[in-house]
């Protein structure tokens, strides 16, 4: 560092101590006495920091008369000049930067698939808005894959499931997140999903009854009562309409309603042609012969039960049950007598026997 | 409201502080202002610094002053983009997503530029905004809020800024590609 003459005190500074105030030198003491009695007098006050013309400003290399002035009156050694005119990026922040766009690159393809997973939900979240919930569930079951922990997304499967009588689905995921636990269980999705999942399972309590119900001989009405409860809690499940058609059928069986019951079996039918509905058929057109005489109900009769045989092929368990059926049948057919399922079962034992 | 020292703050988040200080040196380059030193990282107030010659050019200024601000907010919303519906949406404990998030905030939370910089845009936007400079103009309300957000940083006003560009812009990006 080199040294300055105070104009004022004559006192040998170092350059970096010194200040100028218009034009003159001065140590820092002499700096301020001058600036206020410059100020007394009324002129321009502009105290700076001495700038030592033969220093170079950045590295304080001497550099006489020459180096270039960098700004204001500062001056620059060459090598300074040139690198303040061009500061070069560190080799090191180059470097980073390449590891920052692998990094961000990476970042972007690692996300991607969350990004598909969010979008999956944000499109199941949409057609729930739009009431399409069974359209809903694949995309909020691939959510559920990849963030199985996801409080929304476990919520909105389980809404898409329950309103769509998917009451399984529901249950996996329910029991799955987190065992069963949300984080804010005040939320309203939330309190939506746990009203439908309570009536859901209230639902399925009244027909786990009905359905031991309708197996006694009496307990049709009961039963069938227990089960448009149930569809009323819960109107859910799939083929409801149909399974309330049956206990209604038992019922008008019971009634001895046979009109009722071929008009609900062949409703049924018309709804889901399948093996079981044929045999109800059946079975109606059977009661119908057995009352009438009718042998046209007769030839009917044995054409469901070929029907609901042809139906059930390549299914054990329904040929089993068909098999069991078709003696009852035949038996209601040959005698035109019209006993319950309990009351054959009675008068034939057969541990295989189920079915009505 | 807790006080954690800035230097714990600036340790924690140091890459926002790099980024900073590189989009400045960069701006400072695309104008060819005269560069006096850089400091990426410190222990020390301010982490960082550049110190560059004051331009003339409103330009200039504006990009050397906001560049850092338009920087660290984008780059903060890519790093987030792409842990936001891991840690947010879908609750994934995937540690990269966290990492990823990390970076996005320490990167958001350096965005604010310094009062130093926008004390010079304030100075300077008024007369050109008056000549219609759109810069000018813009720099005007944006620098306003800038500088009431800077002194919020005493309430963590940058943490909060870096939260809500890393999860507002993701939501926004998401949003936008997921109805494609």
């Amino acid at each position: 560092m080199s040294q300055v003459a105070c104009c004022e005190c004559s006192q040998s500074i170092s350059s970096g101590e010194a200040y100028e105030l218009n034009g003159k030198v001065y140590c820092a003491p002499c700096a301020r006495t001058a600036a206020e009695r410059a100020k007394a007098a009324g002129q321009p006050i502009s105290v700076t920091r001495y700038v030592d013309k033969s220093l170079c400003a950045r590295c304080s290399t001497y550099i006489g008369e020459g180096g270039e002035v960098a700004v204001g009156n500062a001056r620059l050694c060459v090598a300074c000049s040139e690198l303040v005119k061009d500061w070069p990026y560190p080799q090191w922040l180059k470097l980073s930067l390449a590891g920052f766009l692998l990094l961000l690159v990476f970042a972007l393809i690692h996300g991607r698939k969350y990004f598909q997973a969010g979008k999956d939900l944000y499109r199941g979240e949409q057609l729930i808005e739009k009431g399409e919930y069974q359209q809903a569930l694949p995309y909020l079951k691939a959510t559920m894959k990849l963030a199985p922990n996801s409080d929304k997304g476990a919520l909105l499967t389980a809404k898409a499931a329950l309103l769509s009588g998917d009451v399984l689905t529901a249950a996996h995921v329910l029991e799955g997140h987190n065992n069963g636990r949300f984080e804010n269980s005040d939320k309203p999705d939330f309190q939506e999903v746990k009203r439908l999942w309570d009536n859901a399972n209230a639902a399925m309590d009244k027909l786990q009854i009905a359905a031991k119900l309708e197996e006694q001989d009496g307990k049709e009405v009961e039963a069938a009562k227990l089960a448009h409860e149930a569809a009323a809690i819960y109107p859910r499940f799939p083929h409801l309409d149909i399974l309330l058609d049956q206990y209604d059928e038992g019922v008008a069986f019971a009634k001895k309603d046979y009109d009722t019951f071929l008009a609900l079996a062949e409703k049924d039918w018309n709804l889901l042609p399948a093996s079981g509905s044929a045999a109800m058929i059946s079975s109606a057109l059977a009661c119908e012969y057995a009352v009438t005489g009718n042998a046209t109900y007769r030839q009917r009769s044995e054409e469901m039960l070929a029907k609901a045989k042809e139906l059930a092929k390549g299914d054990k368990e329904s040929l089993d049950r068909l098999a069991e059926f078709e003696k009852r049948n035949t038996y209601r057919l040959e005698t035109r007598q019209i006993i319950t399922k309990s009351e054959y079962d009675r008068k034939f034992p057969n541990p295989k026997n189920s079915g009505n | 409201m807790f006080f954690i020292p800035g230097q714990v703050i600036a340790f924690l988040t140091f890459p926002g502080v790099i980024v900073h200080e590189a989009a400045h040196l960069f701006f400072c380059k695309l104008f060819k202002l005269k560069v006096f030193n850089v400091c990426f990282f410190r222990f020390g107030n301010p982490a960082g610094f550049v110190i560059h010659e004051n331009s003339e050019n409103f330009t200039a200024q504006f990009f050397v002053s906001m560049g850092p601000f338009v920087v660290n907010t984008v780059l903060c919303v890519v790093f987030c983009t792409a842990a936001f519906l891991p840690v947010w949406e879908l609750k994934v404990n995937d540690p990269l997503a966290y990492f990823f998030y990390w970076l996005g905030l320490s990167i958001g939370m350096h965005a604010f530029p310094s009062t130093t910089d926008l004390s010079h845009l304030w100075k300077a936007a008024p007369a050109l905004a008056k000549k219609g400079n759109l810069l000018a103009i813009v720099s005007l309300p944006l620098s306003g809020v800038l500088v009431v957000l800077n002194y919020g940083r005493v309430i963590w006003a940058d943490l909060g800024y870096g939260i809500a560009v890393g999860v507002l812009g993701p939501l926004a990006i998401f949003r936008a590609f997921a109805r494609m």
